[in-house]
């Protein structure tokens, strides 16, 4: 194929739906079980680190996005996956500007995860490979830094939520139901001030179920209703498929009453039919190459644009040359 | 880049913060552009300059901000492809110079340069993005009389880097009194003093306060500005590096100081404006916004 492909261009897709993230990934995780375990031990490591070099949360939160995005296009292995895990940690650090000398990043790494003595040559190898991935995070994501670059789900959790003068209580209930979130792959499905919504909803309905949420025009937020009920309905379906594994249940706010799966599936009951992103055929899914044909990065020119137009011009020329 | 790329690389056009950017050819729709070569840190990896001119690059999309188009991964080397720009006006001002008296520019062409700088500044500012390293470096012309803001690697993210990641050291030629003092609370006001400082270089051709350290940089600001006081900026004695001992001096008068060095008059609304941009405290400052509808642009708002 490299043979063939000298120079390629490709146009970032930041979000991609469900089924298409399945297609996608059909190429790269073999054992989905062993991935969603992996996935979760490994927000607990990236959480751990962050706690640990006192990062924001919106670190943690871009470190999970790339550690996911990276995964739609690069086999999973579970043995490098910690690796992976430190690179999209110390690149989003860049991204989100809390910098921190890589070798710290690699310490508390090590650290973290090995019960011997971490010595300069470990730390000095260890980050080698951790510079090695670095681009192919950023590939992942086609050079696309729209997604992670200013708009961060705790921040919107507050700014909405006093946009909609929802009450503190129910704010801060939004902000601990984001860190359960940040573990789904709605990250990679809609952006992130659509799931500040779908917390805020998901809080407002623990609180106040009596009370309707309050009446407002989705465009407002520069969002719809059906990529803010995806991500309401992945919230649910998170906490009632794998109640266990949150982190609401031990750090519910002062006041708050306590909750059970059950609690998730009445939420679900009154939310009514469950709808989302409109998915495309199945027909057109295997019709679309980007999903269909695994990444080749033996290519030896990947060239990344945000822009469509670009793309249309380039390939207007070419054909134009071609006919000529 | 070699003949499997879809650029032909062209001569070298100079060396970057983090980068080494070359001239280039899109070999399929024959444009030229400006190859931007990023140097991986073996220390810390891709650089956090380019990741934030990257980010910052790809939502700028204004007739006077050099257009980033992509970003190329080719082995183990990083690629932004630019905007090609004839010029900065750094060489532009240079390449004027008459043995070695340094010339200043006509005044409508210094006017035009200036508008386009304004309106590029204005447009960073509304986006929330403060450019931060202005100079004339980093003006990029061409031979139609454009310019454009480029080189965003410090933008918006860091704290005022004394060094670059060479050996090569910031200049401070075009740093606001404020920030020199230390205040961490700047914001697009930093912009605005470094149009004002571009202003007055356009003028003359020479830089108006050319230090070669902090101190120095605050006593050629001080000589032509003045020293300032709480009188004359509220606050100015609780910034970290203000010094009670700074020589007193009195503001000079412009007009005196660039008239010397250009043949054409200066009028009144050019010395208000430049007055507006060096104001030192920076809350005095005019705004990107509030230059544009300066009166020496009249002729640029009321017909446009």
């Amino acid at each position: 194929m490299s043979s063939k492909f000298e120079t390629q261009l490709l146009l970032s897709r930041p979000y991609l739906t469900r089924k298409q993230l399945l297609k996608l990934q059909s190429n790269t995780i073999t054992d989905r079980r062993t991935y969603n375990q992996k996935k979760i031990a490994i927000y607990k490591f990236l959480s751990d680190i962050c706690i640990q070099l006192k990062f924001p949360r919106r670190t943690l939160e871009t470190a999970v996005y790339f550690y996911q995005r990276y995964y739609v296009f690069n086999a999973f292995e579970t043995e490098l996956c910690y690796t992976v895990a430190t690179s999209c940690l110390l690149l989003s650090c860049k991204q989100v500007e809390t910098i921190k000398k890589a070798n710290e990043i690699c310490s508390v790494s090590l650290r973290l995860r090995s019960a011997g003595k971490v010595t300069p040559d470990i730390i000095d190898n260890f980050k080698k490979r951790v510079l090695q991935i670095e681009l192919r995070i950023l590939e992942a994501c086609a050079f696309d830094y729209r997604v992670n670059n200013s708009v961060h789900i705790d921040e919107y959790v507050v700014k909405m939520g006093r946009e909609l003068k929802l009450d503190y209580q129910t704010c801060h209930l939004a902000w601990v139901i984001a860190y359960d979130a940040l573990k789904l792959e709605t990250l990679l499905i809609v952006p992130q001030h659509t799931i500040a919504l779908a917390v805020l909803k998901t809080a407002h309905e623990l609180l106040h179920s009596r009370e309707s949420w309050p009446k407002f025009r989705y465009s407002a937020f520069e969002t719809d209703e059906y990529s803010v009920s995806q991500a309401y309905f992945d919230i649910l379906n998170f906490f009632i498929n794998s109640f266990s594994i949150c982190d609401l249940r031990e750090n519910l706010p002062a006041g708050v009453p306590p909750v059970s799966i059950d609690t998730f599936i009445e939420l679900k009951k009154n939310a009514g039919h469950e709808f989302g992103l409109k998915e495309a055929s199945d027909d057109a899914i295997e019709a679309d190459a980007y999903l269909t044909t695994p990444r080749d990065f033996s290519i030896r020119e990947r060239r990344y644009v945000l822009s469509p137009k670009l793309v249309a011009d380039e390939a207007q020329q070419k054909n134009f040359n071609n006919h000529r | 880049m070699t003949s499997s790329s879809q650029f032909k690389q062209l001569e070298k056009l100079g060396n970057g913060t983090y980068a080494t950017v070359y001239k280039g050819l899109n070999k399929t729709t024959g444009v030229y552009v400006a190859l931007k070569e990023v140097k991986l840190d073996s220390e810390e990896g891709t650089p956090s300059t380019a990741i934030r001119e990257i980010s910052l690059m790809k939502e700028l999309k204004h007739e006077n901000i050099v257009r980033l188009y992509d970003v190329i991964h080719t082995e183990n080397k990083l690629t932004l492809v630019f905007e090609y720009m004839d010029n900065d006006l750094k060489k532009y001002m240079d390449s004027r110079t008459v043995g070695n008296n340094p010339q200043g520019l006509e005044l409508s062409l210094v006017k035009y340069f200036h508008w386009q700088l304004l309106e590029g500044v204005s447009f960073c500012h509304e986006s929330k993005i403060l450019h931060r390293d202005l100079k004339p470096q980093n003006l990029l012309i061409n031979n139609k009389g454009q310019l454009k803001l480029g080189d965003f690697g410090l933008a918006r993210a860091f704290g005022i880097p004394v060094n670059t990641f060479s050996s090569e050291v910031v200049t401070l030629w075009y740093r606001a009194p404020d920030v020199l003092m230390g205040s961490r609370t700047y914001s697009t006001s930093i912009d605005m003093w470094s149009c004002g400082c571009i202003l007055a270089e356009m003028i003359t051709g020479k830089p108006l306060f050319p230090g070669t350290n902090d101190e120095e940089q605050l006593k050629l600001i001080f000589e032509i500005m003045g020293t300032p006081n709480e009188s004359t900026w509220s606050g100015v004695s609780s910034l970290p590096k203000y010094n009670p001992n700074f020589s007193q001096k009195l503001p000079r008068d412009l007009r005196t100081i660039l008239q010397p060095h250009t043949k054409e008059p200066l009028d009144d609304n050019l010395i208000n404006l430049l007055h507006g941009l060096l104001q030192l405290n920076p809350d005095m400052r005019l705004s990107a916004k509030q230059a544009l509808h300066h009166p020496w642009f009249a002729e640029y708002y009321q017909h446009p």
